[in-house]
């Protein structure tokens, strides 16, 4: 038992256009804007988004400060989960909001419908829906013997 | 392989008992434990973000301290879920600052903390089953 027990863990995201991400968010994840702080200059320090029951920090880029964005570093290579009643619509209302589909959302063997996005600034995004109440060892016995045709699905 | 049974491991211990059961068999928005705080606040007719921090101070012999950062967070969720609404009293011209305005449950708001009430009642009453209150316990 660590004597370091974190009392929580959030994400941090970097934007190139934090009005226009906040508004996706709002739009696809129904994301609530609870506080944002400017530079004297007007760009976005950060936004303090709640989504369910987590918190999403997002920042504009800012180069002096080693804030970044995806598409100034050609990708991201971090994935943001979010559990969903209802991941159809959801992957659906976001693809239509200008997200890109990276996997579609289909049946996972570990009990759970799954699918990923590229949000349009850059982030990916995996979106699911618990469908089956498995132990692990259930999942265990499903699990492909590798990838097939890249989508793991079971 | 082994690393894919120990992200499955890990996996389950995500989607706990609590998550799966209370956020997905409810229409209403589960509240966190701050939320549920500053509801029965509300629902005590404390409707001044003051009253409300020293409430939960008070209810909770200093255990739970809402600092003005959490009370407003916790506030600005509750009002972007429309359970809770800034009250006619409020001073629009007063300082943005939650502890100086005034709040009041909606009707949405009344249900869910309700519901939540009922929910920790439950599993209050399952621990003085399990003997857990023990000395401390006020009868039903």
């Amino acid at each position: 038992m660590t004597s370091q027990r974190p009392l929580g863990l959030g994400t941090h995201i970097f934007v190139t256009d934090a009005d226009a991400a906040v508004a996706f968010y709002s739009e696809v994840f129904g994301a609530a804007e609870l506080i944002r702080h400017r530079l004297p200059d007007g760009r976005v320090l950060f936004v303090e988004l709640a989504v369910g029951p987590d918190k999403l920090l997002l920042s504009e880029e800012i180069t002096e400060l080693n804030a970044v964005a995806p598409p100034t570093l050609g990708g991201s290579p971090v994935m943001l989960l979010l559990e969903l009643d209802n991941v159809d619509s959801t992957f659906t209302h976001a693809v239509e909001t200008g997200a890109t589909v990276e996997l579609p959302v289909a049946e996972m063997f570990w009990g759970e419908r799954y699918g990923i996005v590229r949000d349009p600034f850059g982030h990916r995004w995996a979106l699911c829906t618990r469908r089956e109440q498995l132990s692990p060892d259930e999942v265990a016995d499903r699990v492909p013997a590798e990838p097939t045709d890249g989508t793991w699905s079971g | 392989m082994q690393s894919a049974k120990r992200y499955i491991q890990i996996d389950s211990i995500r989607h706990g008992l609590y998550h799966v059961d209370v956020s997905s068999t409810s229409a209403s928005p589960a509240v966190t434990t701050a939320g549920f705080q500053v509801l029965l606040a509300l629902a005590s007719g404390h409707s001044h973000g003051y009253a409300v921090m020293g409430f939960v101070d008070q209810l909770t012999a200093g255990r739970v301290r809402l600092g003005p950062g959490t009370l407003y967070r916790t506030l600005a969720r509750l009002v972007a879920d429309e359970l809770v609404a800034e009250s006619e009293t409020s001073d629009p011209s007063a300082p943005h600052d939650a502890r100086r305005r005034y709040y009041q449950l909606t009707q949405r708001g009344a249900q869910v903390v309700r519901e939540e009430a009922a929910l920790l009642s439950r599993l209050v009453d399952a621990a003085g089953d399990a003997g857990l209150l023990d000395g401390n316990r006020r009868t039903r």
